[in-house]
């Protein structure tokens, strides 16, 4: 009788363990979602403003096309090679202001302001975004997770390999 | 910009009463949201629950704890989370930003009740233990939920992945710059004087490796004075000073920050020569941002405040032959000192609140993105609601 108390217990206590896992999980993958979003909004309004300074004054005719193509590129990338194509329209942007130091007026200077604090929040939600994905990673690594198919159907989240140097 | 008004739940782990870094960072953080429009509520343990600030909820009184090698006065146990639990489901907040959520306290308690958006600040920085690695798993539950983890400094980022193996983006902790940079000279602290302020009797404050570089100082400049503000015990740290420099000392006890900021732009050097145990060195970023000119020691925190030598000079720490060699070519050499208090004051903007509360509220919105505000987690779970229920009936 007693053994079968033990066992029901330590029955309860497992699938109590099994319930905090799995809502553990559910809340990772809620915020890799959400710090997914973030960024991918963050990421679209650079691509707005890359492609206002494109017309603008800042750019010669050259980089204002090679800036155009970088960021429709962007905007249009799929998932898979969306990495590339805001790695691509980073390249293009850091050649632009690298060599457009000189003078501009207020409307561009207003746009490069908007730029660089977008790029300071850019970085943020790369930070976040990265971090909520290696502890989701981390947990479903985990044998116990893996063997009762805890994450049920959630695909497993990759890294967004961003070249942060280059922003 | 400020734009959205949130209300917003800041949980103090340490007792409001006592004075310390983090509790005046969330006071300054408070008190700036509250004029920015916003609606802030800090929950913190206190003594006297009278003299709290209208904006401060007190969660109990502390109780004194040894921890980190420091007596942390900090507050948990089942009243507390209680405490805790009916603070957060009163106050419907959009966000909660808990601070240094990763010690026993009321904070780590709040990450472990609630559900919802959430960001962390790390304070300290401390060198890696062996008993981290028992209390790492424990805590990993609950330091997952928040959505954002901010440290103070490179040194506390560097505590947090090292320990919790996990990441966070920098934001340093804020000051007011203007109100340091309207300081004026005091004749009285002028001429060849070093300034010191800090709780001179902790070792770690480092005011002795200071008194023995005097006797080569008093040498080459032999007009030197030293200027110690801050509270202490005078008597007991006069014994350990040669007789025959007592007189180069004055202790001038607590100060305003009015005089602070006086006492910044006039002494001819701030030394802070701190042994360890900073994470972020606040009165060396007020002392830039009054235009004095820093000599500190190149532990982490202060290195990477100081960029390194850029923006002040740093010494070995703990040895008072170098502390006083930098001394010396600095009080000879005006022009060297003119020209780093004046990169250290451009430098010092940069922890303005103005600049440090715009990039803490970025953290904030994209915390709330897809969150519907804050909510007690366990009142989620059935059983619980029907308990709780049965309680209302009583």
């Amino acid at each position: 009788m007693k053994s079968f108390v033990a066992a029901i217990f330590f029955l309860l206590l497992i699938l109590w363990y099994l319930s905090f896992l799995a809502s553990r999980l559910d809340r990772l993958h809620h915020r890799v979602e959400t710090s997914w979003a973030n960024l991918d909004v963050l990421l679209q309004k650079r691509a707005a403003v890359a492609l206002e300074i494109a017309h603008s004054g800042l750019a010669d005719p050259a980089s204002s096309m090679l800036l155009t193509g970088a960021a429709y590129q962007a905007r249009d990338a799929e998932i898979q090679n969306r990495s590339m194509a805001e790695s691509g329209l980073s390249g293009a942007l850091g050649l632009l202001l690298a060599d457009s130091q000189d003078a501009p007026s207020d409307l561009e200077h207003a746009l490069l302001k908007e730029l660089s604090l977008l790029t300071e929040k850019i970085r943020v939600a790369i930070a976040m975004h990265t971090d909520a994905v290696s502890s989701t990673q981390m947990v479903r690594k985990k044998l116990i997770v893996r063997s009762f198919r805890l994450a049920g159907t959630a695909p497993l989240p990759v890294t967004y390999e961003f070249e942060s140097d280059v922003l | 910009m400020l734009t959205k008004k949130l209300r917003i739940g800041i949980v103090c782990p340490y007792g409001w009463d006592t004075p310390g870094g983090v509790q005046n960072h969330i006071r300054d953080l408070a008190e700036y949201l509250i004029t920015a429009g916003h609606e802030v509520s800090v929950l913190a343990p206190a003594i006297d629950e009278e003299k709290l600030p209208g904006y401060v909820v007190s969660a109990g009184k502390p109780i004194s704890i040894p921890y980190n090698g420091a007596v942390a006065r900090v507050l948990f146990g089942p009243i507390a989370y209680a405490r805790v639990k009916s603070w957060i489901s009163s106050g419907n907040f959009d966000l909660l930003h808990l601070h240094e959520p990763a010690i026993p306290s009321i904070s780590l308690l709040a990450c472990w009740a609630a559900e919802g958006p959430m960001v962390g600040t790390f304070h300290a920085a401390a060198k890696r233990q062996k008993v981290i690695f028992a209390i790492g798993p424990i805590l990993e539950p609950a330091i997952e939920k928040l959505s954002a983890r901010i440290a103070v400094s490179e040194a506390a980022r560097l505590t947090l992945t090292d320990h919790l193996e996990t990441d966070a983006v920098i934001i340093p902790n804020g000051i007011y710059a203007k109100r340091y940079s309207q300081g004026s000279a005091q004749s009285k602290w002028t001429g060849n004087t070093i300034g010191f302020i800090g709780r001179f009797d902790e070792p770690r404050k480092g005011l002795q490796v200071l008194v023995d570089a005097l006797p080569i100082i008093s040498r080459f400049a032999p007009d030197v004075r030293v200027l110690v503000a801050g509270p202490g015990d005078i008597e007991e740290t006069k014994k350990n000073i040669d007789k025959q420099l007592l007189n180069r000392f004055e202790f001038l006890g607590r100060i305003s920050e009015e005089d602070k900021a006086d006492f910044m732009s006039s002494v001819s050097l701030y030394v802070a020569p701190n042994t360890g145990g900073e994470s972020f060195g606040i009165i060396l970023a007020e002392a830039l941002a009054g235009g004095a000119c820093v000599v500190a020691s190149d532990i982490p925190a202060f290195d990477s405040l100081l960029g390194a030598g850029e923006f002040g000079a740093l010494f070995k720490s703990e040895d008072s032959t170098d502390l006083a060699k930098v001394i010396i070519d600095l009080l000879r050499d005006p022009a060297k000192r003119e020209a780093l208090s004046r990169q250290g004051q451009i430098h010092a903007q940069e922890f303005d609140w103005d600049v440090v509360a715009q990039q803490i509220f970025s953290v904030y919105e994209m915390a709330i993105v897809g969150g519907s505000g804050v909510s007690v987690g366990s009142d989620a779970r059935p059983w619980n609601r029907f308990l709780s229920r049965d309680e209302e009936k009583r």
